[in-house]
């Protein structure tokens, strides 16, 4: 039972608030979806939670502690940000070694989550040769070496074939029912309402939405449909702005 | 504890270099390039030289450290702003959050690579230099000759170091390079023989880091002194290094 708790969460990058006052808790057991346009404040929220950015106020925990405080965080927590991560001259295996030697993972935990990510048969070729598909693969699988019990994953869909798309659902379900928080942000609606239990929603760093699925889509045709009408005040003011994130 | 903690980052560290072919290629093309030219030189031109009133074996043996020590500021640069370059670096530091842990173990690593190469480097160059002086040659008994050996071991693993510490505040290869390269290929040797700024220049890393290549220095900085004045350098880098890490945003 790991709870990420972000309180009063702010981050100013000089004259632009990204993140303006974030208050949420993300439960573990269920898929949470995390929504909003681009610019919207997602991979800010994320980094924060990490320790990669300092925030300008406000607490990002994980677990009740900050995520720095960990002694072997990816133990606790594992992440997905960039697909571009991994160094193009490395092979995949080495990639994840490097993560997996940290924490003395063994190397068979990183043979088992090249299993899991269906990356077996390319392991030992180098990144540079992976199409985005399989970069998100290779992602997904750093994010499960350390058999976290919480999951952020940004946009993990991204570049993933059909077959990929289908994978990674079954699998953020399967990780959900085993009592982990995932926590997944992407801009495929259809995607995200066949997966998540749950939404938050930011618009403009703010948050717009926090609420169960059925409850977010309400009388509306579809998720995209209830999206929109949420975050089109929003998505208009960010292109004004012409901030992208 | 701390000891504890560092084994693992060390071994990583170590990991990222093994697997990266461009790492290696630039470690060894320090060994490579130093040697090389230095074997050809002296296999050209080096007995007829050694008639000059000017001539230093010992210093001579190290010519091929003006082209090859570029590979060992590549490496530096590389093993750092290649981080950088996708977000590598998110990753690892949500491996290892403790971001003087983590610089700490990768100067360490990248030191401790360098230095067994700029050894083989500089007892490469002497040995293999004074081999083909023939009878103008000399042992490494000579006055200064071993330490010049040793000394260019210690010249390429600081310099390493020293790239590295700039490339993670430039956080960039091709803006480290646009620094580093400048001032090792044309402000150096350039400026040296300036009359009035050439004191100053010699003052720099990588002039500071080579009297102890003279059997008999010249100028202000003696063979030690000089090495003590590129290691502060260094500390200086890997200082500035730790500082834009733990400081900005990752």
């Amino acid at each position: 039972m790991t709870l990420i708790e972000i309180r009063e969460l702010t981050k100013r990058y000089g004259p632009v608030c990204a993140l303006d006052g974030l208050t949420v808790t993300v439960r573990p057991g269920r898929v949470t979806g995390f929504l909003g346009p681009n610019g919207a404040g997602k991979s800010t929220t994320m980094r924060m939670l990490l320790g990669l950015d300092r925030p300008t106020s406000g607490t990002a925990l994980v677990g009740g502690r900050p995520y720095a405080s960990y002694d072997e965080p990816l133990r606790h927590v594992g992440a997905l940000l960039d697909a571009s991560a991994a160094h193009p001259g490395r092979t995949a295996r080495d990639h994840l070694l490097t993560l997996a030697l940290t924490h003395r993972i063994p190397a068979r935990r990183v043979d088992e989550v090249l299993e899991e990510t269906g990356l077996a048969s390319a392991a030992r070729r180098r990144v540079r040769a992976f199409s985005l598909g399989m970069r998100q693969r290779l992602g997904l699988a750093a994010a499960l070496l350390g058999d976290p019990s919480v999951l952020l994953l940004d946009e993990p869909a991204n570049g993933l074939d059909p077959e990929g798309i289908v994978q990674l659902r079954r699998l953020t379900r399967r990780l959900a029912q085993e009592g982990r928080t995932v926590l997944i942000s992407s801009h495929l609606m259809s995607e995200m309402a066949q997966t998540a239990d749950h939404l938050v929603v930011l618009g403009r760093g703010r948050l717009l939405a926090d609420a169960p699925l059925d409850e977010f889509v309400g009388e509306s045709a579809s998720l995209e449909e209830a999206y929109f009408a949420l975050t089109a005040g929003s998505a208009e003011f960010t292109h004004q702005e012409g901030t992208l994130s | 504890m701390t000891a504890l903690a560092l084994a693992p980052v060390l071994r990583s560290e170590w990991a990222k270099i093994r697997s990266v072919r461009s790492l290696l290629v630039a470690l060894s093309a320090a060994f490579v390039a130093t040697v090389g030219v230095t074997l050809l030189v002296h296999a050209t031109v080096g007995r007829s030289e050694a008639d000059n009133a000017d001539f230093e074996p010992v210093y001579g043996s190290y010519f091929g450290l003006n082209f090859g020590h570029i590979a060992a500021v590549c490496f530096g640069v590389m093993a750092v702003a290649g981080e950088y370059a996708g977000g590598g670096i998110h990753l690892s530091l949500a491996a290892v959050p403790r971001r003087g842990l983590f610089w700490a173990g990768k100067l360490l690593v990248l030191g401790a690579a360098a230095l067994p190469v700029g050894l083989a480097t500089g007892f490469g160059c002497f040995l293999g230099a004074q081999a083909l002086l023939g009878e103008y040659g000399v042992g490494l008994g000579a006055p200064g000759a071993l330490r010049s050996a040793v000394g260019c071991g210690v010249y390429l693993a600081l310099l390493t170091v020293f790239s590295a510490g700039v490339a993670a505040v430039v956080r960039s290869q091709v803006g480290a390079l646009s620094v580093l390269t400048p001032v090792v290929f044309l402000i150096s040797p350039v400026f040296a023989g300036v009359s009035g700024i050439g004191k100053a220049v010699s003052f720099l890393p990588d002039r500071a880091g080579q009297q102890i290549l003279h059997p008999v220095p010249e100028g202000p900085l003696g063979a030690w002194s000089g090495m003590a004045v590129m290691a502060l350098w260094t500390a200086l880098a890997a200082a500035a290094g730790w500082w834009s890490l733990s400081r900005r945003d990752a």
